[in-house]
């Protein structure tokens, strides 16, 4: 496996304003992304996910803003672009955007514009970046919804948004993503508004696509069994903190931090449909709008100590790559 | 997508049919001997009693109201409208003289407002919650609030009286028979007629851009690296127009009523200051027809909007059902 890094997240913080109000989103994430692999951010709804992927972007509403950390890129050339200090509409960060970091957003059936054909929509990010003639945009664009299992791409060519199912939008915001061969695809929650068979179906299809084309990919999902199924690393986000990190057999096979364990318990089973209830974590999930002392999930944790509640948990190594935010695994004892 | 045009076309059909009876029964119940309607009040004088009764029986007023409603219908089509009770001229001639001059001025404002309103509103909401959209949203009230003929009254006293730019009222001088020539007659009146159209376009382009804004595929769009411009009008004002044009359909009739009251003002020869002269002249056929030449207007202008709002949303274009390939 390639071990050039392509991504580097470092201590992301980003935050809403809502009225008076600040709402901490994200409050520290870290992770790497290798190339031509694909991670899994899991977390429960809520927890700052999304808000992760759209700061990466700079695809943040205006109420948002990352107030600390660093989102770097590594390019092509090897140069790395610090993307959070770019301005969120400059041209340097919209060149990368759509081009060599693409997105696929949540929610398929309002990702689209209803008044311009699908076809129009795929080709506009890619006459947006590469300087190529209509008709060649169009066979670009044709090859791709093949390659996306459409039959009759020409003609699907020309169909508007509202002619289309729900896994058939998924499939064109793919070839969206897609048609640049962009070098990262961020993912998120592509399934979740789908149906269960259809679901299957779009994983699947975008496994294949990050074999066939070699993108490094995020995918984000609350789901564990979509992550066993299609990632190389995992990792498991709680309260805008990444509680663990690690590869798929360090974190199926000794996940550390209870949370994990508590996720790793509800993994619903994507064939046989429906999703079991996760285990059930006592307490409610803490509001972003205050600022916890210790631990964010000290209140629903099994295993609570003192500390737990008055210190927020510093990383812990446990072997190569597999790290953990939790007190039960701190070896060096008081170092906080 | 034709076959859309072609239906709301032939909707029209009967929406004037109504309005037709409305109008034909309007003009039954006008006191006075009809035929003084049909025929120049100058032979009216010269004719006696029995020619008059033959003269009725000729003309068919003594026949069924479908019969006569029918024939009423017929000459209406080919253009005779009748006799004015006041000058004793055909009404035909009347509109013929004036219908141009309102039209002109009606559509010069649509034109203007719309674009004014939509411009306004789309600044607003781009500009969201700073001075910019404070002060058109001030302006905005002020707009929809204040009435039309004291903004026309003002902008006589400040821009025809005192600063002399435009003249106080009339709609053409010697010779002026362009367009051109007659625009700075239409300046002023086809302004204040449209102010409180771009009060509310603006008002409700703003609140339209901000609910696409907040959309989905506006995000897509960012994330595609479009750059602002192209984001916020390609995808976001084209979108926010559709539901623009129903407001706007809803509003043109309160424009070609609000000629009534400008072309008063500003003294200006068109339809709606005749139906003022003929309703206090109580020249009651004048008033039916001008009502009716009005209301078709409305819905002609209606048609065409329609047909517009189609053009730039496909979905009505090819009927909202959802799924299945029914291309085109
Ligand atoms: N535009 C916003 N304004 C205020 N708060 C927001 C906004 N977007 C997200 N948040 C808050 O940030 C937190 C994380 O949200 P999100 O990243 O969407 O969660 P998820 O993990 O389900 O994707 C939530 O508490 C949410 O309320
Ligand atoms: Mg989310």
């Amino acid at each position: 496996m390639n071990e050039e890094i392509i991504l580097k997240v470092e201590n992301l913080q980003t935050k809403f304003r809502v009225g008076k109000r600040i709402v901490h989103a994200v409050n520290d994430v870290s992770f790497e992304l290798k190339k031509g692999t694909m991670l899994g951010i899991v977390g429960e709804s809520g927890c700052g996910k999304s808000v992760t992927a759209h700061s990466i972007m700079k695809l943040l509403p205006k109420n948002g803003s990352i107030t600390g950390g660093k989102v770097k890129y590594y390019d092509n050339n090897g140069k790395a672009h610090i993307l959070n200090e770019y301005d969120r509409n400059s041209k340097e960060l919209r060149t990368i955007r759509g081009k060599e970091i693409s997105m696929i957003f949540q929610d398929p059936l309002a990702s689209l514009d209803p008044v311009y054909t699908i076809g129009s929509q795929i080709s506009e990010n890619l006459r947006e970046h590469e300087n190529i003639s209509k008709k060649e945009a169009f066979d670009r664009v044709v090859s791709m919804l093949f390659e996306l299992g459409f039959s009759n791409p020409e003609e699907r060519y020309y169909d508007y948004p509202h002619n289309f199912s729900g896994g058939m939008k998924q499939r064109v915001m793919i070839a969206i993503a897609m048609i640049c061969n962009p070098n990262i695809l961020i993912a998120d929650e592509p399934t979740t508004a789908l149906d269960v068979t259809i679901q299957a179906q779009i994983l699947t299809l975008m496994s294949k696509m990050q074999k066939t084309h070699g993108t490094s990919t995020i995918l984000i999902t609350h789901n564990m069994g979509i992550v066993a199924e299609t990632c190389d690393e995992v990792a498991v986000i709680y309260m805008g903190r990444i509680v663990e990190f690690g590869n798929l057999e360090q974190i199926f096979n000794t996940p550390m931090h209870p949370y994990t364990k508590a996720l790793l318990k509800s993994v619903p089973v994507l064939s046989s449909g429906g999703e079991k209830r996760l285990e059930y974590i006592p307490g409610a999930t803490p509001d972003g709008s205050e600022v916890i002392k210790g631990c964010a999930f000290a209140d629903r944790c099994k295993h609570t100590m003192e500390i737990c509640r008055t210190k927020q948990p510093v990383e812990s190594i446990v072997d190569g790559s597999h790290r953990v935010l939790c007190w039960l695994y701190d070896k060096g004892g008081k170092n906080a | 997508m034709f076959k859309y045009y072609i239906t709301r076309f032939a909707m029209l059909i009967p929406k004037l049919m109504v309005i037709s009876i409305i109008v034909f029964i309007g003009i039954q119940m006008i006191p006075g001997d009809p035929v003084t309607r049909t025929i120049s009040p100058e032979v009216y004088a010269h004719l006696s009693p029995v020619q008059l009764n033959e003269l009725r029986q000729e003309l068919g007023l003594n026949d069924s109201m479908v019969v006569q409603y029918l024939r009423w219908l017929s000459g209406l089509l080919r253009g005779d409208f009748g006799y004015s009770l006041v000058t004793g001229g055909k009404i035909s001639g009347i509109i013929a003289s004036r219908l141009p001059a309102t039209f002109e001025l009606a559509f010069v404002s649509l034109i203007f407002a719309t674009i004014l309103g939509l411009l306004f509103g789309f600044i607003s909401a781009i500009k969201k919650n700073t001075i910019i959209d404070y002060t058109n949203t001030v302006l905005g009230m002020i707009g929809i609030s204040v009435p039309p003929f004291f903004f026309g009254l003002l902008a006589i006293l400040l821009f025809s009286i005192y600063l002399r730019w435009f003249p106080t009222g009339g709609r053409m001088g010697y010779g002026h028979v362009t367009f051109f020539a007659r625009l700075k007659y239409l300046v002023l009146p086809a302004f204040i007629l449209g102010i409180s159209l771009i009060a509310t376009l603006m008002k409700f382009t703003r609140g339209s851009m901000l609910d696409v804004l907040s959309k989905e595929y506006i995000k897509v769009a960012r994330s595609k690296g479009l750059s602002e411009i192209k984001v916020n009008l390609k995808h976001g004002f084209r979108n926010a127009l559709i539901p623009i044009m129903v407001v706007l359909v809803m509003r043109i009739p309160m424009l070609v009523g609000g000629t009534v009251i400008i072309e008063t003002v500003f003294n200006y020869p068109g339809m709606g200051s005749l139906m003022v002269s003929s309703i206090s002249g109580s020249d009651m056929p004048v008033v039916m027809i001008g009502t009716f030449i009005m209301t078709s207007s409305v819905l002609l202008a209606s048609f065409f909007v329609d047909v517009f709002a189609a053009i730039i949303d496909p979905r009505i274009r090819f009927g909202t059902d959802a799924g299945g390939g029914n291309g085109k």
